[in-house]
């Protein structure tokens, strides 16, 4: 039921990525200050958006969880976190690629956008031993869901907390960077933004599909009174 | 022309900026691979246990067409499954 | 309407009760945080602390111990069934929230009421500070309140208890650090207190302090469940 239309979602998110990324190399003008170091924010930039959208997503499959008690929101909400936090690895990486070519630093503390981003990261790091530190199934799944609604309220306020504490007389590169970009630089950003939530949403699908397979080996297990093997110590959310 | 639009100061000289731009874009690719290479083992998790559980199915309906009287459920779902296996054995 | 009062009142004075007989983390809270006070001294190696180093050792501090705190919270609650003494009771499920997160703001406000006049003998070379510090600490409180009971609720219940609140809450809290210690940052400032955005800082823990009261109230019931 997951992989349905997975493929034609995936030969989209592959094809729209390819165009994005030709965009970004051979339409796209250099930046006149940073040169060709510019061109991260073509990758960076909205991979960090659609984490944080993913994040928001994650928060808002909990609260219809919490409502119905249906447990595939629980998994929605699962595997949306899941996503971005790999996604958000991503951010953190490309990010400091970036600040050591502009800045020559692997870390700097004067980028509130980054700041605030590895603050939300660590946040919801702390899902998983959360989550697996409840041993009673529903429990953790509600537990879980009440984390991810509480994590996902937290997003914008941190991230206004933390761009309030830059003081004023650092510049700040990357909010002037979106703002004064050229119709050519929007129009490569905007086609790459869309490019990876479409991969976002393709990779959601694909583990959610994993999932259920999984799910489905383990209710005919259960249906044919087969063993199972050496189980998990952990209680995985399950779809079926 | 590109000459030419480089010549307004870049941060980096276009070799060492292209290091750096390479490197972001290449963590980008190895992430995607690696999770690409986790869901690939699980998919073979996956596949054996289905293996398994055929092989345990196509049994009981061996045990079934020896013993009648057994339930009619057994011989469908591990008819459904034979049929899926040798599909998928011929993969 | 009464017996949700009612009930907030038996279970708030019930706490402070049983915490003024057994004086069990109120004392413990206090003698951590001066501790720490001398800890900083040496690991810092200052005797006079201003602005933003003075700001970070307060905050930090009290913090820390604020988790000591917020870890204990519910332990009698899960050791003496008063999950269920509430599940069963006719009232809203989220007066147990409102009567546990006030019962918190209440032994924070006491720790401070310790610790901070220590911090000003130790580091501060005037008290100036410590009037309009007042709201900034009553402010924090309450949402260290608000997000340590939601998060402490959350964590009674679970293996490695004691591990799972500091874990999650201290990213939960950030924001919050990062208001009160850019309000008290200026109050402490070498030539005298000084008022720099002091306002705006007020608006952001209000506004976290909102966020995450109602987000705890209205959220609380599903974690009574079962």
């Amino acid at each position: 039921m997951y992989g349905k239309g997975l493929k034609p979602l995936s030969i989209a998110t592959v094809a729209l990525l390819a165009v994005g990324l030709s965009l970004v190399f051979f339409y796209a003008p250099l930046d006149a200050d940073q040169g060709f170091i510019q061109k991260i924010f073509y990758l960076h930039v909205p991979l960090a958006i659609v984490a944080l959208v993913g994040f928001i997503v994650g928060g808002i499959f909990a609260i219809f969880h919490l409502r119905s008690g249906d447990s595939r929101w629980d998994a929605y909400s699962y595997v949306s976190i899941h996503i971005s936090i790999i996604f958000g690895v991503a951010v953190l990486i490309t990010g400091s690629i970036w600040a050591k070519a502009s800045w020559g630093h692997w870390w700097v503390w004067d980028e509130p956008t980054l700041v605030s981003f590895l603050i939300v990261f660590l946040l919801y790091c702390t899902y998983y031993p959360f989550r697996y530190a409840i041993e009673d199934r529903e429990r953790q799944a509600r537990y879980a869901s009440v984390f991810a609604v509480t994590a996902g309220a937290f997003v914008p306020l941190n991230f206004m907390a933390v761009r309030m504490a830059q003081s004023l007389v650092h510049p700040r590169v990357f909010a002037t960077s979106t703002g004064g970009l050229p119709g050519s630089m929007m129009f490569t950003f905007l086609v790459c933004l869309a490019a990876f939530a479409l991969l976002w949403v393709t990779l959601v699908k694909f583990e959610l599909a994993a999932k259920s397979a999984s799910g489905q080996v383990k209710r005919l297990r259960r249906a044919l009174d087969a063993p199972s093997p050496g189980g998990r110590s952990r209680i995985a959310p399950e779809v079926s | 022309m590109l000459g030419l639009v480089l010549a307004g100061a870049p941060a980096l000289p276009l070799d060492e900026a292209g290091k750096y731009v390479a490197g972001a874009y290449i963590v980008f690719v190895v992430l995607l691979v690696i999770y690409v290479a986790i869901m690939a083992s699980k998919l073979a998790r996956i596949e054996r246990e289905l293996r398994e559980v055929a092989e345990v199915a196509e049994e009981r309906s061996k045990e079934g067409a020896a013993a009648p009287g057994r339930g009619s459920e057994t011989p469908s779902i591990s008819g459904s499954l034979a049929s899926h296996g040798s599909r998928g054995g011929g993969d | 309407m009464t017996s949700s009062r009612a009930a907030f009142a038996a279970i708030l004075g019930k706490d402070l009760r049983s915490e003024l007989r057994t004086l069990q983390a109120l004392p413990a809270m206090a003698l951590f945080a001066v501790t720490t006070f001398v800890i900083f001294r040496f690991g810092l190696d200052r005797t006079q602390l201003s602005g933003s180093l003075a700001a970070g050792v307060l905050w930090a501090t009290l913090l820390f111990a604020a988790v000591l705190g917020i870890n204990r919270l519910f332990v009698a609650e899960r050791e003496e069934g008063g999950f269920d003494a509430i599940r069963l009771a006719p009232v809203d499920r989220s007066v147990l929230f409102a009567a546990k997160a006030t019962a918190l703001v209440i032994y924070l406000a006491a720790l401070e009421l310790i610790a901070v006049p220590i911090f000003a003998l130790f580091f501060l070379d005037s008290l100036a500070a410590l009037g309009p510090l007042v709201a900034v600490l009553l402010l924090t409180d309450i949402g260290l309140a608000a997000t340590g009971t939601l998060i402490s609720s959350m964590a009674v219940n679970s293996r490695a208890r004691d591990l799972l609140v500091p874990l999650v809450l201290l990213p939960l809290v950030v924001p919050l650090m990062i208001a009160a210690s850019g309000a008290t940052e200026p109050l402490m400032a070498m030539g005298g207190p000084g008022y720099h955005r002091f306002g705006t800082w007020l608006l952001v823990l209000g506004l976290y302090d909102l966020i995450f009261t109602l987000l705890g109230y209205a959220v609380f019931d599903f974690l009574l469940e079962d």
